[in-house]
């Protein structure tokens, strides 16, 4: 059985995501994750054995908050850095449209492996504009409000009371949306190539012609060619 | 087993703050020599790590009767049911069978979520220790058959120990005596609060004037995460996990059906 597609070199490919937006990317998957489980360790009851890994409840919440820092200077890292890249990135989300919504409809069924029609996506297809929208917003509550929690003394008291809720629903959300990310990205058939974009920067070319003809197209059709 | 219980009456009490001393002598808390305010109150009217009660001074003025002077025993009210016991996430409060609502510092990380359910906010966090810290009721007196010693040392009789029911009924006979002699709102305070509180206060004038909340209640967003968030919400984590692990089989059924639907696309 198959885990996730092989890489071909010596087929054409194209670039998908840039050095930067890579390095980001694993860096805040490594953090999440770390914050993730450090956290969950509170969030259960009875998960002793958890915090035990990262040496006691202590030792948990010590992991969390470096990991936390460490996260908030990748973010930072990211919007500064890759800027071009942000904006690009919410440009292509704001033209959410039809066949986007049309994506939605069928990607149940290919998510469960049935061969459906696709109408032409941009770079991030219905699918990957949701997630871009929930987890980055997820994301920036998780740090505002985990910080208030850990100065609570200077902040008013109602705001930190407020961060507690919000911290587990954006938490439980963001979760949400890596396991699905995590899995499409990687073990599904339909769209594990995309991982190779992530991990290595390019994609087959003709994977980015099926998947996400709008924008292979114009960045790398004639089209963009003739411009 | 009956509720064991203060009975504080301000009328009684003349802020000699012997109770504050006893306190940080029987919990070893050390005394720490607070900057003068411009009154006579020490702590800001509030209890911090190293002090598990105050006595209030509080000056007002009202339309009616004028300047006001009260004084204000304040500590854990050692509620029924306890807001902080419910959000700790290492179930570090108990309640005692007679009543006393006591904090284990060994089971502590120190999260501050307790200071921030609270009603009061009287669990208050110790930056050297990283733990949070407050009254005990004298939990380790009290099971051995003494007194707490903030009740022991009152020279006044305004603080007294004993069983909840006895108490109630003194603090009404008392409440009446002080109705019908010139404090005609006096009144009880900590019988029916949060569904009854393990502190008992006989109050001369209506609770505001000394600082309490009127109708304390636990702050809504602490009953929304604890009562909507924490039980329910996680559930979406395992629901992902469980769409994912069913994708995982079915796609794989379905290309060994179909034929070669592995290449990460669909040739």
């Amino acid at each position: 059985m198959q885990w996730i597609p092989e890489y071909k070199d010596d087929v054409p490919r194209v670039e998908r995501f840039n050095f930067l937006s890579r390095f980001t990317h694993w860096g805040h998957t490594v953090t999440f994750l770390l914050c993730l489980f450090t956290g969950l360790a509170l969030f259960l009851n009875n998960v002793d054995w958890l915090a035990a890994i990262f040496g006691g409840y202590h030792g948990a919440g010590l992991v969390h908050r470096i990991a936390a820092v460490i996260m908030t200077i990748v973010v930072v890292i990211f919007v500064i850095g890759n800027f071009k890249v942000l904006i690009a990135w919410i440009k292509d989300i704001l033209r959410f449209g039809m066949n986007d919504i049309k994506f939605l409809l069928v990607f149940p069924l290919e998510f469960l492996g049935f061969k459906v029609k696709v109408p032409p996506q941009t770079k991030f297809n219905g699918g990957e504009k949701g997630n871009s929208i929930v987890t980055p917003t997820a994301v920036i509550f998780l740090i505002l409000s985990g910080y208030i929690m850990w100065f609570p003394a200077i902040f008013p008291a109602g705001l930190v009371r407020l961060a507690y809720p919000i911290h587990d629903i954006s938490m439980v959300l963001a979760t949400m949306m890596v396991c699905m990310h995590g899995y499409l990205g990687s073990f599904h058939p339909g769209s594990g190539e995309s991982f190779w974009g992530m991990w290595k920067g390019t994609v087959r070319e003709d994977w980015a012609k099926h998947h996400h003809k709008t924008w292979y197209d114009e960045t790398y059709g004639e089209q963009s060619k003739a411009e | 087993m009956a509720n064991l219980t203060n009975l504080y009456d301000v009328s009684k009490c003349t802020a000699c703050r012997g109770c504050m001393v006893a306190c940080k002598d029987w919990n070893q808390l050390p005394a720490v020599i607070e900057p003068f305010k411009g009154n006579y109150d020490t702590h800001g009217g509030d209890t911090n790590g190293d002090t598990f009660t105050v006595v209030r001074f509080i000056e007002g003025e009202d339309p009616v009767d004028g300047v006001f002077w009260n004084f204000l025993k304040y500590q854990c009210m050692h509620c029924f049911y306890p807001a902080c016991m419910k959000v700790c996430p290492q179930g570090a409060y108990s309640k005692t069978e007679w009543g006393a609502t006591f904090h284990d510092p060994e089971k502590c990380i120190g999260c501050q979520y307790c200071t921030y359910a609270c009603p009061f906010m009287i669990p208050k966090y110790r930056k050297r220790e990283d733990k949070i810290s407050k009254c005990t009721l004298c939990v380790d007196r009290v099971e051995e058959g003494l007194t707490p010693a903030c009740a022991r040392t009152c020279p006044t009789g305004a603080l007294k120990f004993g069983d909840r029911e006895e108490l109630l009924a003194e603090a009404e006979e008392r409440v009446k005596f002080l109705q019908a002699n010139g404090f005609p709102r006096a009144t009880i305070y900590g019988r029916v609060e949060l569904g009854g509180l393990n502190k008992l206060y006989v109050l001369t004038d209506s609770p505001d004037k000394f600082g309490l909340p009127v109708d304390p209640k636990v702050p809504g967003q602490i009953s929304f995460w604890q009562n909507w968030v924490q039980p329910y919400f996680g559930w979406l984590i395992p629901v992902a996990l469980a769409g994912s692990a069913v994708s995982f089989v079915t796609t794989r059924i379905l290309a060994n059906k179909n034929g070669d639907h592995t290449e990460g696309g669909h040739e």
